[in-house]
């Protein structure tokens, strides 16, 4: 293949993908219509995983007024923002409890899209712009949870970022060295510090955020550009307009579901779920309270690591990763049914290793 | 004579020394409460729910035996004798609710319940709630939570306590939201029309 070819085909392939003459109000959305079928609650997972974010932007925004990125004050100004600021705890709550829906309604939108084929050409920079949303999102919640510095936080930090690093042992000559390079990066020091701390503060407040924004940015035209989805096998009898029928109700959600995730971060505390030791103050020179874990969302990856070799769940998560992001050309010719079942199977998974994984590991471990 | 009498008063000195020394009551811990509460909250908890020190009474950090002045030590051995109810003590090692059982109940009582720690509830009783987040102290000692910090209680709890304590603020909320909704829908019709015409 010349080099003319490729940079034609390449040319071809983005230009399927954005195409310039769909880049106007009209088509992206006065024109734009939402199909209504069985599925259709599926094209309001992604518009509230951003709501969400918006939520996690403002109430982010107002903690940053307050907190302290030093390993001497962070426990401190988290504490007093409970206590002392005016509304400081109900902002604390909205920014753990929306993280947590975040996290969710990204991961439903990725099952729905993936049932719904939603990946096929043209929609496969959508796809993929959506999958390193996703790991963007779990990196948001990965860095977002050293801040607060407790016991919990820094030693679930530590076990984190020590996994990355056994990464090493199963990898060739000189490429044993990056991921131990990789931590080193992420840590800053010998041990988790407040080299840290800084870190992991400038990527949860700057650098994920800018990462985030502009890919959402791409997401988000390119689903306008392209429309929503088919969802299903036979086309939907039934359209509604996008402007301003959907758009009505999605507010409609989004109001629905502040209100609930209001009356959530107002009566039950986040940290309300911990054991009270976890929540003290981290201790350098005391020895490692029981019951160190990582937040829910890290369960489906961290159980198996405590049943299983290391080698099994790495090579789990390389082929996962491979197949999330070549989705679109692996099941190119995959029927929706077929999808469908391996979306239940993978929800399954998830809900089970997520709510039950302390008992399975229980189980097996005595 | 003289020199008989110095010898005489410095052995007494010295006995004494060495008698309030070796009578002096050990740092004892009760982790017959810990088992008791962690068992029947599945809850994890350590010393910190009734002590200074999340380590216990005994060390030399903050809150523990070995870093106590001469002050702290009386207050110490005045709240060691407190075994009946309502003695006002104050023990260095203790923290709010430490103290507060031992002046509801006495350190006779606590040591009793030693062997039956479901008991400690019902006799400290229902009034007292020193974080003020609507679950009585007795409650957090059952459910492992920290009787100190209003920020932490059993969630399903909190969520009910907390619903009547700021229902205006939920009511205000949910008229506010709905008024913006409303107003944003007609923002957004109004733009549609605007749009056609």
């Amino acid at each position: 293949m010349s080099l003319n070819s490729i940079l034609n085909s390449t040319f071809q392939f983005i230009k399927e993908r954005f195409p310039v003459e769909k880049l106007n109000y009209h088509s992206m959305v006065e024109k734009k219509e939402v199909p209504v079928h069985k599925m259709s609650w599926g094209y309001y997972t992604g518009g509230l995983t951003m709501f969400f974010f918006m939520i996690q932007v403002i109430t982010g925004l107002f903690l940053l007024f307050y907190y302290q990125p030093t390993v001497s004050e962070a426990n401190v100004s988290v504490e007093y923002i409970n206590k002392y600021v005016a509304g400081g705890s109900l902002i604390r709550n909205m920014h753990a409890w929306s993280s947590s829906c975040m996290i969710f309604c990204a991961v439903v939108h990725l099952l729905t899209a993936f049932a719904m084929k939603s990946f096929v050409k043209p929609r496969e920079i959508t796809w993929i712009a959506g999958v390193l949303l996703l790991f963007i999102t779990f990196t948001f919640g990965f860095t977002g949870y050293l801040l607060p510095w407790n016991q919990i936080a820094v030693n679930a930090t530590k076990v984190g970022l020590q996994s990355i690093e056994y990464i090493g042992e199963y990898l060739p000559g000189q490429l044993a060295d990056i991921p131990r390079i990789i931590r080193e990066t992420f840590q800053g020091e010998a041990s988790v510090g407040q080299s840290t701390l800084g870190r992991f503060y400038a990527l949860h407040v700057v650098i994920l955020p800018l990462a985030l924004s502009s890919l959402l940015g791409l997401h988000l035209i390119s689903v306008q550009i392209h429309g929503m989805s088919q969802g299903v096998d036979k086309p939907a009898k039934k359209s509604e307009k996008f402007m301003s029928i959907f758009i009505f109700k999605d507010l409609s959600l989004w109001a629905f579901i502040f209100l609930c995730l209001f009356t959530v971060s107002l009566c039950v505390p986040f940290d309300s779920f911990l054991p009270y030791p976890l929540l003290a103050p981290f201790n350098p020179l005391g020895s490692t309270p029981a019951g160190i874990k990582p937040e829910w969302y890290f369960f489906f990856v961290y159980y198996p690591l405590e049943l299983l070799p290391f080698w099994v769940i790495l090579l789990a998560s390389m082929a996962v990763v491979g197949v999330l992001i070549f989705t679109p050309w692996i099941f190119k010719g995959t029927s929706r049914k077929t999808l469908g079942f391996i979306t239940i199977l993978a929800s399954l998974y998830l809900v089970v290793m997520t709510v039950f994984g302390e008992q399975i590991y229980e189980l097996f471990k005595h | 004579m003289q020199k008989y009498r110095l010898a005489k008063l410095c052995f007494a000195l010295s006995t004494g020394v060495l008698f309030s020394i070796c009578t002096a009551p050990e740092a004892k811990t009760y982790p017959e409460y810990q088992a008791f509460v962690e068992k029947n909250s599945k809850r994890s908890i350590n010393c910190a729910m009734c002590h200074v020190n999340e380590n216990g009474p005994v060390g030399n950090g903050p809150g523990q035996l070995g870093s106590l002045n001469e002050e702290e030590m009386k207050q110490l051995n005045k709240a060691r004798a407190a075994l009946e109810p309502g003695s006002d003590a104050e023990s260095p090692i203790l923290n709010d609710f430490g103290n507060k059982i031992i002046n509801a109940i006495g350190k006779k009582k606590f040591l009793e319940y030693k062997s039956a720690p479901e008991k400690l509830a019902p006799a400290l009783g229902n009034e007292n709630d020193m974080d003020e987040d609507g679950i009585s102290d007795a409650q957090e000692y059952l459910d492992g939570t920290d009787p100190l910090n209003k920020f932490h209680g059993d969630p399903q709890k909190l969520f009910w306590i907390n619903l009547i304590r700021y229902k205006s603020h939920v009511i205000l909320t949910v008229i506010a939201v709905i008024s913006i909704n409303f107003g944003l829908l007609n923002l957004v019709k109004g733009f549609s029309s605007t749009q056609k015409k």
